[in-house]
């Protein structure tokens, strides 16, 4: 199977060689039959990179050790759940999984669109294929997958090796979030592919209007929300899993995650002023290529070792490969921009400061600050070595201050931006649109201050967070009470059909609102508090309002790990309330690793967060160390809203139907025809 | 799953029957969760900290220097590790840091002592001089360049347009009116 496996992967990498070139050699000839061979030959890339996939899987679910991948990442007791994960759980592995996801949308894209756009898919096809080829050289040449082990054997002659067992799987991915969450942040880096390879196929073929933009919006929307949902799911993991009490820890690798998140963030938004106002097109164009290379430079973070991280893959000589990568496509966006820019032209006029667009530009710098900030603070160490000679670290402290200030910043124009009309707004309309949200807040606020919340820039969190939920919660009152008396429906009926007719719209509020609750969930940070102890059974600990007596220790032994469990009794004001029970595994392989459970009370105040760290090293006694997290419920329910909140504004909208009151009969009349009992009315606006 | 109670402390009615899946499993596990888990009977109770308060709070400012988790000294719970508490690399800084306090050093002069030790890598957060200031300074600087790029924006784009007069009446053309109804739709539709 490792030779089907090589074989396949080697086919794909010429067949996406023949998309590109030939490709190139369509768009030049416009010969009809090259056009559609190219297309096939990107469809087969893509069945070929998925063949190849399913059998280093077939590998790893059979155990193959005679192969270096799996003898690397899996064992004969990993459970078969985990042998999924180990597909991307290495270096190789990862970089075909990469190559896998992207080949899916590749796939999508070519069958969605071949028979429409046919001036533009050509040099969809063409960018897409590149970016494959680059994939495909790496699982081919440079990191493949299916190297089988070798030893010399007795006569002296290299021979193929089979071991009898593996090295098994990195304990820390043995959780079912690790099975979910690096799919979901892959197939979001994988998926700014499209946009990015339809707004350089739309520059290099001129294609006129905004088309590309309203083709790619679904894709950028999909691609935006596999990330942020892989994000959200690293953090739990982190918090579950890691047992060190956050969530966030501002990690080279999480940061790089980030960073494209926030520029296709960015993205779409001012996507709104190109639709609708014809503005902006150079920026569009612009942050579409960064949100590529951020997706690209994110992963040679990770995989280079350029910078230090508890969770990136092994050094390797990878590096160099993604840097002349990133060149080429930069070079590749500045040519193509020079050529084309006239095409870029838009016809730019802003009627008043005090409008949509202004708020959006405002939105972007943001965003792009943000970014600009996450990125050089993770790069600093290596600016650092370069210019000064030593590594200056930048750790978590650093970036929160540099983030808290911007991040309430773009919260409060989560506000007050969608409330703002395209053009400009007048003073009567922002105090009916403000007054309220404002005097809410200030409300909310002495509530969460009464309720203890009481550092500085909690408050202020706090206070945005009550503001911009009110400003949402108006607008779909106001929608749907219009609705309501127009249909006689009731108000929340209302509501739900004012949001099932302009999905994007809508959808984009419930967003905002699931982003106000992940705010609300970091703003408790400030009140963490924890408790490390050395605990003889029996003994207790005191931590905010619970008391957690240590009641007795038991043991289990797994096919692949063994574990130790304390069984922790909780009260709160001496009242019985439950037992919670951490956990430390010690796995089996080679490298004798060990992983935390967590358990955790989890409610919408505070999260009760305990972990038995293990055996004090100097006195082998069980130490249990407990954090008292508020609100980091709100988090993870925000992340649900978000994604929930994507999938509306993806949902086509529901045409409205407006019954008219019936009324006499109209004369005959030669000139009026006459009126059907219901209007339909087209589809709004996306 | 092979469970052994091993610790009974004060082990109530309703606890035991928490424990469940009381299941037989081979031999073979049992023994070594034995063997694992009579490790964990306590002997003595004493206290984990041998270090201060003081000290894990200026630990905060420092890097736990054992390359192997990434967190402060004061704030190591070293992910992975067997021991998922402060490793041993953090808790030697940190009795170090007790050294240098009980010296009479200030917080400064400590942070300082470990820099010469260990080089800047031992920072948290880069010190707010020499080139460590350049990373304090690189997002206010990028907020600056963002703020003076969308004024001269907004500057460029609020320039009144030449209002064009016509003396013989409307002779805007049927293209024209198209795409003025739809520009106007689409800036009355959100």
């Amino acid at each position: 199977m490792d030779v089907f496996g090589s074989f396949a992967l080697l086919l794909a990498f010429v067949c996406a060689v023949y998309a590109f070139v030939g490709g190139i050699a369509a768009i030049k000839t416009r010969h009809p039959l090259l056009v559609k061979s190219t297309r096939q030959a990107g469809i087969a890339t893509c069945v070929l990179v998925f063949l190849g996939t399913v059998s280093l899987e077939y590998l790893l679910f059979t155990d193959n050790f005679s192969v270096a991948y799996v003898v690397s990442h899996s064992n004969r007791d990993l459970s078969t759940f985990y042998k999924v994960a180990a597909l991307w759980s290495g270096q190789e592995g990862s970089l075909l999984f990469w190559s896998c996801l992207l080949s899916v949308y590749v796939i999508s894209v070519l069958i969605a669109y071949r028979n429409k756009n046919g001036e533009l898919m050509p040099y969809v096809g063409v960018v897409l294929a590149g970016v494959q080829i680059f994939f495909l050289t790496l699982n081919n040449f440079v990191e493949s997958p299916f190297k089988t082990l070798a030893a010399v054997n007795v006569s002296g002659v290299m021979a193929p090796f089979v071991r009898m067992d593996g090295n098994g799987l990195n304990p820390l991915l043995q959780y079912p979030e690790m099975v979910i969450h690096p799919p979901n942040l892959y197939s979001g880096y994988t998926g700014f592919t499209i946009p990015f390879a339809f707004a350089l196929a739309a520059l290099l073929a001129r294609y006129p209007g905004e088309k590309w933009i309203h083709l790619t919006r679904k894709w950028t929307m999909i691609a935006w929300c596999f990330q942020s949902l892989g994000i959200l799911l690293g953090a739990h993991w982190a918090y579950a899993v890691l047992g060190w009490g956050g969530y966030w820890g501002w990690d080279p690798v999480e940061n790089a995650s980030l960073l494209p998140w926030l520029t296709g963030t960015a993205f779409l938004h001012s996507v709104m002023m190109q639709e609708k106002r014809g503005m902006m097109k150079v920026w569009n164009v612009w942050l579409v290529f960064s949100t590529f290379l951020l997706c690209i430079l994110g992963t040679f973070l990770t995989r280079s070792g350029v910078v230090s991280s508890v969770h990136a893959f092994a050094n390797s000589q990878i590096g160099p490969w993604f840097v002349g990568f990133m060149a080429i496509i930069l070079v590749v966006c500045f040519a193509a921009y020079i050529k084309n820019r006239d095409y870029l032209a838009s016809e730019n006029h802003l009627d008043s400061l005090v409008s949509r667009e202004s708020s959006f530009l405002f939105n972007n710098l943001l965003f792009l600050v943000a970014c600009l900030a996450v990125l050089s603070g993770t790069l600093f160490p290596v600016f650092s070595e370069w210019f000064s000679g030593s590594r200056i670290s930048v750790g978590a402290p650093f970036f929160n201050k540099i983030m808290i200030p911007i991040g309430l910043a773009i919260l409060f124009l989560t506000g007050v931006g969608p409330l703002l009309a395209w053009r400009k707004t007048s003073p009567d309309s922002m105090k009916r649109n403000f007054g309220w949200p404002l005097m809410i807040g200030i409300v909310g606020t002495v509530i969460f201050y009464l309720l203890g919340y009481r550092a500085a820039w909690s408050l202020v969190c706090l206070y945005l967070c009550v503001f911009v939920a009110a400003t949402i919660f108006m607008e779909f009152y106001r929608g749907g009470k219009v609705i309501s008396a127009r249909s006689g429906m009731n108000i929340i009926m209302g509501m739900h059909e004012l949001a099932m007719r302009n999905t994007r719209r809508y959808g984009g509020y419930v967003i905002h609102f699931g982003m106000v609750l992940i705010f609300v969930g970091l703003a408790g940070a400030a009140f963490n508090k924890d408790v490390l102890k050395s605990m003889n059974m029996g003994d207790s600990m005191q931590i905010g309002p619970y008391t957690l007596v240590l009641q007795s220790a038991d043991a289990t032994a797994e096919k692949n790990y063994t574990a130790q469990r304390m069984i922790i009794e909780v009260l709160k004001n001496n009242k019985q309330m439950m037992l919670l029970y951490p956990e430390k595994r010690r796995f089996q392989g080679d490298n004798q690793e060990s992983g935390t459970m967590v358990s955790i009370y989890s409610s919408l105040r505070e999260d009760l967060y305990v972990v038995y760290s293990g055996q004090d090293p100097d006195t082998n006694m069980p130490v249990v160390h407990a954090y008292l997290n508020p609100l980091v419920k709100w988090i993870w329910l925000g992340g649900c809203i978000v994604v929930f909140g994507t999938l509306l504004a993806l949902a086509p909208n529901r045409r409205a139907a407006i019954a008219l009151s019936a009324v006499p009969e109209p004369a005959p009349s030669p000139v009026v025809p006459a009126l059907n009992p219901s209007v339909t009315l087209g589809e709004g606006h996306d | 799953m092979t469970r052994s109670k091993l610790a009974n402390g004060r082990a109530s009615g309703f606890l035991t029957a928490q424990i469940h899946d009381m299941r037989p499993k081979p031999r073979r596990l049992f023994f070594l969760a034995l063997i694992l888990s009579l490790a964990i009977v306590p002997l003595v109770a004493v206290n984990l900290h041998a270090y201060s308060d003081q000290a894990k709070q200026i630990g905060m400012h420092l890097k736990c220097m054992c390359r192997g988790c990434d967190m402060s000294a004061g704030g190591c719970s070293h992910p992975g590790g067997a021991f998922s508490g402060p490793c041993e690399t953090a808790k030697g800084m940190l009795n170090d840091v007790d050294a240098h306090l009980a010296k009479g050093e200030t917080q400064e002069q400590i942070i300082q002592a470990f820099v010469n030790q260990y080089g800047a890598i031992v920072y948290v957060e880069p010190p707010k001089r020499g080139f460590g200031m350049v990373a304090w300074v690189m997002p206010f600087f990028y907020a600056i360049l963002g703020i003076a790029l969308v004024a001269f924006i907004i500057k460029k784009w609020l320039k009144p347009r030449p209002i064009v007069t016509s003396g013989s009446g409307p002779t805007i053309s049927n293209e024209s009116l198209d795409r003025l109804r739809a520009q106007a739709a689409r800036d009355t539709e959100d």
